[in-house]
């Protein structure tokens, strides 16, 4: 399926869309998160200095990596196929022979790519100034792709399922910024109060933050391995919803 | 039915029915055959129920019940099969906004399976064809609205189907145009394309058909040739014809 010459196409015009807007997709979102580095990590990591025994700039790098390309993967999807929903050109794509579950991987694959070079240009960009090495590169990248994977298919079924632009601004505003937010990007979860760090274990995005730490310095609120087993579960859940709003979401096929 | 190259019926289309969520009835039990290397046209007020037999064939609507076979392939069960054989040429300009000229046909074909050189090969021809060469790099967006038509036209030829349905294709197209179209549709099926036009313009499907069809409520209410259709409802013209099958049908 994926050797096949009709859905490399669609993926290659999902890398092409991003790559030819490279000044609204790629830029912004490295530069936002070197600010972020400068005035959470330079100017108030001053004052903070260590988190777990690690400067604290290198506690929240991996977290702000994490959080642009999450946010880049889930733009990518859900306005490329609003846009083409909206203006009708993916009807090209539908009644191409391709078959959905082909449609939904192309769109998604398309959107991790996206999520995944905006991730690691943050993160190389921020390297310099946190002086940082990853201790477990590959365990990294695995947690890249799985999170950009996911998070794109949530986009690919928000697109479908959106009837008006704010819809999918609502997502990123309301739902995905908070939670990143309040992933434990910028903290531990042993500095909240009790009712608060209950509340964020079931916050995915911290699991994916905190699984991402651990894979750059070795240091993790909880263990791990069984987060990466819930974010490989949501990323098999969301590109399931995926699929299917390809297959029969509203608005898409009458 | 017979087939002018002996081939299965191009459309086979037995009682299809689509209701939408709104309870419109758009497809009443509508049973269709339309041969290999015809030009069939499809006529109808707005809300007939055209654009949701042809949504229904390619797959853009799912109809409640009944079965479509495009060349003897299921559209349902072989819809690789079937879509490969349909080019189709929307009412709506449907152009992506984000590609060239040049790269709307190709990205259209690779959707295909079409290989890089076979649709480079193909896209200039009907670059040429249509008169798009000098538009070849120009994004679709900044295109006039005959010329992203033109477009259209090209696209739905990319990977060489063997019948294309053509809604309304030539609304809002000048006078020049239509007539090269015309020429062009003519050219095309002389080469064994069949061709499903739906129009609102009366004297292109009489100009153009073989077969004409009326749709009114969701259901075929006459069909014949031209000249068939007018015997049959003592009409001097296709108008004439149209007036009395809408006016029973309504």
């Amino acid at each position: 399926m994926l050797a096949d010459k009709m859905f490399r196409t669609l993926l290659s015009r999902e890398v092409l869309r991003f790559a030819r807007v490279w000044t609204q997709t790629i830029i912004p979102p490295l530069l936002t998160s070197l600010l972020y580095v400068v005035v959470f990590g330079v100017a108030l990591g001053s004052r903070i200095r260590e988190i777990e025994g690690v400067p604290y700039l290198q506690f929240i790098l991996p977290g702000i990596a994490l959080m642009s390309l999450i946010t880049g993967a889930y733009m990518n999807t859900s306005t490329s196929v609003f846009d083409a929903k909206r203006e009708r050109y993916i009807d090209d794509v539908l009644i191409s022979p391709m078959s959905n579950i082909q449609i939904a991987l192309a769109y998604t694959l398309g959107g991790t790519l996206r999520g995944l070079i905006v991730g690691t240009g943050v993160f190389l960009v921020g390297m310099p100034f946190a002086g940082v090495t990853v201790d477990r590169p590959i365990l990294l990248l695995l947690i890249g792709v799985t999170v950009s994977f996911t998070f794109s298919a949530i986009g690919t079924v928000v697109g479908v399922v959106s009837s008006r632009i704010d819809h999918v601004t609502f997502m990123t505003n309301v739902v995905i910024q908070p939670l990143a937010f309040l992933g434990g990007v910028f903290y531990s979860v042993d500095m909240l109060p009790a009712g608060l760090r209950t509340a964020t274990l079931f916050n995915p995005i911290f699991h994916t933050v905190d699984a991402a730490r651990f894979a750059t310095l070795s240091v993790s609120d909880l263990n791990p391995y069984p987060a990466l087993a819930v974010v490989a579960l949501l990323a098999v859940l969301s590109f399931c919803g995926a699929w299917w709003s390809i297959a029969r979401g509203p608005n898409l096929r009458h | 039915m017979s087939s002018r190259d002996g081939r299965a019926p191009a459309l086979r289309i037995e009682d299809l029915r689509k209701t939408y969520r709104d309870g419109f009835v758009a497809l009443d039990g509508v049973s269709l055959e339309i041969a290999s290397g015809s030009f069939f046209g499809l006529l109808g007020p707005n809300g007939a129920g055209k654009t949701t037999l042809i949504n229904s064939i390619v797959s853009l609507a799912r109809p409640d019940s009944g079965t479509v076979q495009v060349f003897g392939h299921d559209a349902y069960e072989e819809f690789r099969e079937a879509r490969r054989m349909i080019g189709v040429s929307p009412q709506e300009i449907n152009l992506d906004k984000f590609l060239t000229v040049q790269e709307t046909l190709t990205f259209h074909a690779g959707y295909y399976g079409v290989g890089k050189k076979k649709a480079r090969e193909r896209a200039e021809e009907l670059l040429e064809r249509f008169e798009l060469t000098e538009k070849r790099k120009a994004r679709t967006s900044t295109l006039s609205g005959g010329m992203k038509r033109r477009v259209m036209f090209a696209r739905s030829l990319m990977h060489d189907p063997d019948m294309l349905f053509l809604d309304e294709p030539t609304a809002g197209v000048d006078v020049e145009l239509r007539y090269k179209l015309w020429d062009y549709l003519r050219e095309l099926n002389r080469g064994g394309m069949t061709m499903l036009l739906t129009t609102h313009y009366l004297e292109e499907a009489e100009e153009l058909c073989d077969e004409v069809a009326l749709i009114s409520n969701g259901r075929i209410a006459a069909r014949d040739t031209s000249a068939g259709l007018k015997e049959t409802f003592h009409a001097r013209s296709i108008e004439e014809v149209y007036m009395k099958v809408m006016g029973h049908a309504g």
